[in-house]
């Protein structure tokens, strides 16, 4: 007969303030199978794991039920604690009376103490039908694919590639680099921000251990963890990147111009083009929607120009594989369109402009030679007001997070505003200042007092137009009066927000994201760079707004993770997989249909002993699945097991209560 | 010949008369027949609603119930201020039936809100419902050379979720409808600041300070008048203007029209009939600049960052 132990968690008063847990035990113990059942503060605590070795041991125990938090949090834990004390860990039962229970009913402790009493019942019966279970060994391909090319995915890339595993890079622009090559310099140290990023552009193109796919998208993830199969699609750059040698006769030739984005649109560049000097790699291409020659047939001039003969314009888009392990998502981040605020004219005043067109202007590599000027008239400002969270902070317009890093950026544009323009004035209309960072609130002090920026602590709430000056009116709390302020120039710090296509991108990779299109991770504090896929980690933005340094960490966070999974030559997985009985397998393929990760293919098996004729049933292949139990419910002929969830221990469950 | 249902208010029979009697002048050209909601009651204005919130529906819940026993399917209303009251209601009472039901037990004898009648501003009606190419079709004498200012006020956009009309910060509809007539509005940005509205009577000294800013930006922008779609805006800004100058020593002189006033004007009825004798400020001056050869228009411009949206070829 079965002996079961039950093991209830107070979990601090997490649990034992709205769960009356001695309570819970006496119910237990009045069940006939539990032999043994104790009630302890912490139950994932070493003393608590002890407990349960104890237990096992001394009360011949035949499975264990643990009334605790999620199975997602310690689950692990106490199988573990069974390993140890010599018995199969899948003979372990969670009951999760914390999240299910205590934490959403905390104004009922009855009621509360009596579902607790029902989960724990439920556990009991379904641990009484368990059965021991074997991990599954899979094997695992030894490459990694880091999908973005911005600091965060080149930190990953260099990082894994130094172990000296394969990485695959890529990135859908021309060139890798991201929004910190278009940084001028960063703060709180004012490096010069291409200084210390093109050696990293450089040597992730010569990486031995680093395959970089610039222009390219990724278009499918097919597979589980050490085994994806990922499809790439190379879009055409109409230049035959081997044959070019990057000399730019091609670009200086071309007659079309379009709004550079690297620029932010405050200049123009060619058709053909590299997104800037430094980019890696250094060849062009042709942006195939503003090219006459691609879309009139009319033109043709970079072909002739082209001494190695490298323009290629029948070139089509084209679809690779490359089979993977592990993959690093680091698609960075977009800027929040200011439009809404139309009480500042926004996009009716052209002197009212983005933090991030305000830094290519102040870079030495920018549209102005690093002369900030005004756009309506090509003037040096004077006077500057920087505005900041546009976006951020206001669920009226925006957005109700803080994007993190404006406080930061705005600082140390009123720096790079003096260090270009001595006698220009910078003001700063902020709501708080958030510099929480090493160097970060001595780096504000010195715009305040070295620069002599005039922080006022309020939201600004008109500008208007007075002559060629703009007027912002807003408030200084501090003295409480509505300020005006005569302005040559405007700067807003927009929101940081998820990049617009990160919901296509987490459909395809089977991840998920939250309401604001970041991607979210396993855990907020102890998984923080894992996502619920195992094998799909998070580096820099795409999870959530960040500055330099805490991309980079995170980046390497990334690399450690994809080298740990790739350090023993195969993966363990849990057994809770399905199996098909194949003398109840009518051959209906719903469950083929019904299988999210493709696990279930067809076979042929003999009509009955010795047959010759062959009927169809269905094979799942253990390697790919992940034990949601869609097939099982799907199942006419209930042909299929779940392991670990089996019908006995589903209907034990039931009637328990 | 479309109808519609009309909610005067009482501004309409006293400060803003010819408000009234210039937009029944226009809808008649425009071949749309008002009817009074009949037995309308005060919207309950700003007294009501800073006192009680039961009154402050009960009020305007009033005048839905009896617009719904008139066959026409949308309620139009000339003052900005009884606008905003009824639309407030009519928002609150379909989004939540139950404050609805509340608050109808209390006026139960006039019948029971169902919510079928459509509230809009005469200036909403004007551009949604009629249209700039109606309204251009009847214009006889357009009013090219006049440049006026337009000036929304806090009431006729905001809140956007109440409205449902135009940009709560720069709303234009008000601006295409005078360029419609053939005039010239200006780029002014201060449409949508606070006049003083009702403070007129009890703190008058906030009103000349803001509705003076008002005026100075219109100035600035160059326009001959200011066109207006709300009773207390037009009175704040045309009573006051005198002690406005007095205080400020700056000389203004700018007439505050209706925006109904003009569109009689375009549409050719006679001016002894657009009432100009009530305003304060003397209208001739600016009316003068009607007709006058003007260099070309200054038009708004399309909101442009520093570059163009389209590639170009040398």
């Amino acid at each position: 007969m079965a002996r079961v132990g039950v093991f209830v968690c107070f979990c601090g008063a997490n649990i034992a303030d709205y769960v009356d847990v001695p309570q819970v035990v006496e119910e237990v113990k009045k069940i006939r199978e539990v032999k043994y059942a104790v009630e302890y503060k912490y139950m994932c605590s070493d003393p608590g794991q002890q407990m349960i070795r104890d237990a096992i041991v001394n009360n011949r125990l035949t499975s264990v039920v643990v009334a605790a938090c999620s199975p997602r949090m310690h689950e692990k834990t106490f199988r573990k604690a069974l390993s140890d004390a010599g018995m199969n860990p899948y003979l372990l039962e969670v009951a999760n009376i914390r999240e299910h229970s205590s934490w959403v009913h905390q104004k009922d402790k009855k009621a509360a103490t009596e579902k607790a009493m029902d989960l724990c019942r439920m556990a009991v019966a379904k641990s009484i039908a368990n059965e021991q279970l074997f991990e599954i060994s899979v094997p695992v391909t030894k490459r990694a694919l880091v999908i973005g090319g911005g600091i965060a995915g080149i930190q990953a890339a260099l990082d894994i590639a130094d172990a000296r595993i394969p990485v695959v890079l890529v990135e859908k622009s021309p060139s890798i680099g991201g929004k910190m090559a278009q940084l001028d310099e960063t703060f709180p140290t004012l490096d010069c921000s291409q200084c210390i990023l093109t050696p990293k552009m450089v040597d992730v193109a010569s990486h031995p251990f680093i395959e970089l796919i610039p222009y390219s998208e990724v278009l499918e993830l097919q597979g589980f963890v050490g085994n994806y199969k990922a499809k790439i699609r190379k879009k055409a750059s109409y230049v035959n990147f081997k044959t070019c040698t990057g000399c730019g006769a091609c670009w200086q030739k071309c007659p079309v111009k379009v709004p550079n984005e690297y620029n932010m649109g405050l200049d123009k560049r060619r058709a053909i083009y590299t997104p800037f000097p430094q980019a890696v790699p250094n060849k062009p291409v042709i942006d195939a929607e503003h090219c006459t020659m691609l879309q009139k047939g009319k033109c043709g001039i970079c072909a002739k120009v082209c001494q190695p003969g490298a323009i290629d314009y029948t070139m089509q888009d084209e679809v690779i594989e490359r089979e993977i392990g592990a993959v690093v998502v680091a698609t960075g981040y977009d800027l929040w369109d200011p439009k809404p605020y139309e009480e500042y004219g926004v996009g009716r005043f052209k002197d009212i402009i983005t933090s991030l067109e305000f830094e290519r202007m102040v870079s030495a590599n920018g549209p102005t030679n690093g002369v900030p000027v005004r756009p309506s008239d090509g003037k040096v400002p004077k006077n500057v007001v920087f505005i900041k969270c546009i976006g951020s902070r206001d669920e009226a317009k925006g957005i109700e997070y803080c994007s993190k890093i404006c406080c930061m950026y705005t600082t140390k544009h009123t720096i790079l505003l003096h260090h270009k323009v001595h006698d220009s004035h910078s003001y700063v209309f902020y709501m708080d200042i958030r510099a929480a960072g090493k160097g970060y609130e001595e780096f504000v002090h010195k715009a305040q007092v070295d620069t002599h920026a005039t922080y006022l602590r309020g939201r600004v709430s008109k500008i208007y137009k007075k002559g060629d000056k703009l007027m912002v009116r807003g408030e200084d709390a501090q003295i409480g009066q509505v300020v005006e302020v005569e302005a040559d120039l405007v700067v807003l710090a927009t929101a940081v927000t998820s990049p617009h296509d990160n919901p296509e991108l987490a459909r395809l990779l089977g991840i998920s994201y939250d309401k604001h299109g970041f991607l979210s991770e396993a855990h907020p504090k102890l998984r923080p760079v894992e996502t619920a896929k195992a094998g799909i980690f998070l580096a820099g933005c795409t999870q959530a707004p960040k500055d330099i340094p805490e991309t980079v960490a995170q980046a390497s966070a990334c690399a450690a993770k994809v080298c740990g999974l790739f350090a023993g030559d195969t993966l363990k997985k849990d057994p809770m997989i399905s199996t098909v009985n194949t003398e109840f397998c009518s051959g209906c393929q719903n469950c083929v249909n019904v299988c999210p990760y493709g696990a279930i293919v067809t076979d042929e098996v003999p009509f009955g002993h010795g047959s010759k004729e062959m009927r169809t049933v269905a094979k799942i292949n253990e390697g790919v699945c992940q034990g949601c139990g869609s097939c099982v419910a799907i199942c006419r002929s209930m042909a299929i097991n779940l392991a670990g969830f089996t019908d006995p221990q589903i209907i034990n469950e039931i009637v328990s209560i | 010949m479309k109808k519609l249902t009309y909610f005067p208010g009482c501004s309409a029979h006293g400060t803003s008369e010819e408000f009234d009697s210039t937009l029944k002048l226009v809808l008649k050209t425009l071949d749309v027949e008002l009817e009074d909601i009949p037995d309308w009651n005060c919207c309950g204005a700003t007294s009501a609603h800073v006192m009680t919130e039961n009154l402050a529906y009960a009020l305007p819940l009033r005048n839905l119930v009896l617009a719904e026993k008139l066959p026409h399917t949308t309620m139009g209303i000339a003052c900005a201020s009884c606008y905003q009251r009824m639309k407030v209601t009519k928002v609150h009472m379909d989004e939540n039936p139950e404050l609805a039901a509340k608050i109808n037990s209390t006026i139960v004898e006039e019948g029971h809100y169902q919510g079928k009648v459509d509230v809009k501003s005469m200036l909403q009606y004007a551009y949604e419902d009629i249209g700039l190419e109606a309204i251009r079709s009847k214009v006889t004498s357009p009013l090219t050379g006049l440049k006026v200012a337009c000036y929304y006020g806090c009431l006729l956009t905001r809140p956007k979720k109440i409205t449902q009309f135009d940009s709560p910060e720069f709303p234009m509809s008000m601006d295409r409808i005078c360029e419609a007539l053939g005039a010239t509005a200006t780029e002014f940005d201060y449409k949508t600041e606070c006049c003083g509205a009702s403070f007129s009577i009890s703190n008058t000294e906030v009103v000349e300070s803001l509705s003076g800013k008002i005026l100075e930006m219109a100035q600035e922008s160059g326009a001959h008048a200011i066109v207006v779609a709300c009773p207390l805006c037009q009175s704040n800004l045309d009573m006051r203007q005198p002690d406005i100058e007095k205080k400020s020593g700056r000389k203004y002189g700018i007439p505050v029209f209706y925006f109904t006033q003009l569109m009689a004007l375009a549409f050719g009825h006679p001016r002894e009939k657009l009432k100009f004798p009530k305003h304060i400020v003397p209208v001739e001056g600016a009316l003068s600049n009607i007709g006058k050869a003007e260099p070309a228009p200054e038009k708004i411009k399309k909101p442009t960052k520093a570059v163009e949206a389209e590639s170009e070829v040398e």
